[in-house]
């Protein structure tokens, strides 16, 4: 079975063999994997090495911790990559983009105007949660197209903040 | 002649880590611990941990933690003898320490004399100024703005620092460079002032710059005595909140120590104080010092004080507090190795520090020699956007300041936590900075000295691809096996679990 490992730009090709063997972008790699909690928790021996890492799936995207370091993880067998390749090419390259609550908060302060050009790491929304003021930045340049919410709302976790296209 | 009372059963004004620092504290005494808990905190670890738990209201400390009425009610109820009050909330508030008096309950901490005088910041300045602490040059209060820009020029000089007579949390502040941008700084820290405590009234100081914060921790008991438990360096901040902090300080020398000792023991003794507290100074380039605050309550950083010196702070507040005189002397405090404390707060440090909320999936915590963790989370546990974003703190000792870093580093790369973001990748990162090493820092090295970004570490992200895919892997496996209830015998799903057997 060949897979796709995303993290961040990096791509890994991984096959799993039918004898358990792995072959990571074409070498050959002995690897032991094992579930200790049932829940999250797996050790990992590759070529004898061990590790041990926390591994949760959230929205089709696995996030694993290893040494206190945080890693995002896509996964995509080979129909689904082909998927995906085939539906990039209908996605426009700017697009609407919504930014959206990160966590729930009270809304401290709107420093824009709908129509206003903003430019990537501009702050368009200032969110108050656990007691510190937290600027929502935009992580690319656009316009701000709609504004959902003023100074003084409370807004749920995830809530549509601003759209900008 | 001081009278010593029994105390039986501790209310304990707060939540979180520090909340279960006081039951610790209780349970080796043999006191009875009670705690409060919002609405929203049913399920946290101090309910779990206290011997008795009263809901004190709705889940903004506006309606629990902070309502004085209803602490003094429920203290009533429980029928307490003492309350502590941690850090935060209802800690600094000498009107609170007050009413506990007033309802004939013990207040563990200062008089409320003292908290009045040191949360004044102006008074206490004038206060220290007088005891011979030496303080940052600066204006007294409420000078209308031509007489301030007057002084700010002749007297104080620039860089300096507008601040707020009532401050607190950084808020009220500003940083100005030259004489022209005074006035609107002036106007801004006003009207910050005004809208976070209800009062304008603001002040001028020097900017100590390239300055280290470095703290005295303070015991004083009812008899006179009054000791310094030795120096907290706490110059790695972030928007003023401190993330991480050590003791003893690489900026003191045993000669220093001695004189800025004997100083913050002047510095209580002139506020009267009672209990533990802290002075909080400056210390510069030239190893000037100037008293900047001082801290009328237990501090979150503690334990590194603790570590190094055996003592165990809050046990010492509760002996004071029933009138005993305190365990040690000025002669008997030794310090011994070094400590560091990491603040583990839910925040992403990859994404402006920006706090972070929900469950905690799982959580391993580091063990072994020389480490400590004071965690107030538990996996299950839901972080909600109502308090502060400290989940935990981890202390290291060591027998030198090298092996406290190394040891600090281990405990970091042990401490598994999932659900929630952290700032464990900025501690890693700050431990492995040659500037950090050296022990070259003040309260700027943060904010203008140091870059978080994603480390490429590539040998270890190819294994994070290998685990998440046989992860995948095994989970598609699994949905295939649910769909095709009649493939049976070698299905995949138990091929992938022959397969974890044979490889183990």
């Amino acid at each position: 079975m060949r897979y796709v490992a995303t993290i961040d730009q990096r791509t890994y090709a991984i096959d799993i063999l039918p004898d358990g063997k792995l072959l990571v972008d074409g070498e050959e790699r002995d690897a032991g994997f094992l579930s200790l909690d049932d829940k999250s928790l797996y050790s990992l021996l590759v070529d004898h090495i061990s590790y041990e890492g926390l591994v949760e799936e959230i929205d089709g995207q696995y996030n694993v911790l290893l040494w206190g370091a945080l890693y995002t993880v896509k996964v995509m067998d080979e129909r689904e990559l082909r998927l995906a390749k085939a539906s990039a090419a209908f996605v426009p390259a700017g697009g609407e983009l919504s930014i959206r609550a990160p966590m729930p908060g009270l809304i401290v302060d709107v420093p824009v105007t709908p129509g206003q050009e903003v430019r990537a790491g501009q702050t368009l929304v200032i969110l108050e949660s656990m007691k510190m003021q937290n600027e929502l930045k935009i992580p690319r340049d656009g316009r701000v197209h709609q504004i959902h919410v003023k100074p003084g709302d409370s807004v749920e976790h995830n809530k549509i903040l601003i759209t900008i296209t | 002649m001081v009278e010593t009372t029994l105390i039986k059963r501790i209310l304990i004004a707060n939540r979180g880590e520090i909340a279960i620092r006081v039951i610790q504290a209780c349970r080796e005494l043999g006191i009875h611990s009670v705690a409060l808990y919002s609405d929203v905190d049913r399920a946290s670890l101090h309910v779990r941990q206290a011997d008795e738990a009263y809901l004190i209201g709705g889940a903004r400390p506006l309606e629990s933690y902070l309502v004085i009425d209803r602490v003094l009610e429920i203290a009533k109820k429980a029928g307490v003898d003492a309350v502590h009050p941690g850090y935060g909330f209802l800690a600094e508030r000498a009107d609170f320490a007050q009413a506990c008096l007033d309802e004939g309950l013990i207040f563990i901490g200062p008089r409320p004399h003292s908290i009045g005088l040191m949360g004044d910041k102006l008074a206490a300045r004038e206060l220290m100024r007088k005891a011979g602490v030496p303080v940052i040059p600066g204006t007294p209060p409420g000078l209308t703005n031509d007489e301030m820009i007057a002084a700010a020029v002749t007297e104080v000089g620039f860089p300096l620092m507008v601040k707020a007579a009532a401050g607190g949390g950084g808020k009220g502040i500003r940083i100005v460079a030259s004489p022209e941008d005074l006035p609107a700084a002036l106007a801004s820290a006003r009207r910050e002032a005004e809208a976070a405590f209800g009062d304008g009234t603001v002040y001028l100081e020097k900017l100590i710059e390239n300055a280290r914060h470095i703290e005295f921790q303070i015991l004083a008991d009812a008899y006179g005595t009054t000791i310094h438990l030795g120096e907290r360096e706490c110059s790695i901040q972030r928007r003023h909140q401190k993330l991480l902090e050590e003791s003893p300080s690489v900026a003191v020398d045993d000669e220093l120590r001695e004189r800025m000792g004997a100083i913050a023991v002047r510095a209580a003794q002139a506020a009267d104080y009672l209990n533990a507290g802290t002075i909080e100074f400056l210390v510069d380039r030239d190893k000037n010092f100037y008293f900047l605050e001082m801290n009328t309550r237990i501090q979150v950083e503690h334990p590194v004080t603790e570590a190094v010196t055996g003592l165990d702070l809050v046990k010492e507040q509760i002996r004071i507090a029933r009138g005993r005189r305190m365990g040690p002397t000025q002669e008997s405090i030794n310090m011994k190795g070094w400590a560091l404390e990491c603040r583990i707060n839910a925040e992403d440090p990859y994404n402006n520090f920006l706090p972070s909320v929900g469950k905690v999936t799982a959580l391993i915590m580091p063990t072994g020699p020389g480490v400590r963790v004071d965690s107030g989370v538990y996996d299950g546990y839901e972080v909600t956007p109502y308090y502060d974003s400290l989940l935990a703190k981890l202390i290291c000792w060591g027998e030198t300041r090298g092996e406290a870093i190394l040891r600090m580093r281990r405990a970091l790369s042990e401490y598994r936590i999932m659900g929630v973001h952290t700032n464990i990748p900025f501690h890693q990162r700050l431990l492995n900075s040659h500037r950090f090493m050296a022990g070259s820092i003040n309260t700027s090295f943060v904010e203008e000295r140091f870059e978080i970004e994603k480390e490429d570490d590539d040998e270890q992200a190819e294994i994070a691809a290998i685990l998440a895919t046989l992860v995948a892997h095994r989970d598609r496996q699994q949905a295939a096996q649910i769909v095709q209830r009649n493939a049976r015998d070698v299905s995949n799903w138990t091929w992938v679990g022959r397969w974890e057997r044979m490889q183990r």
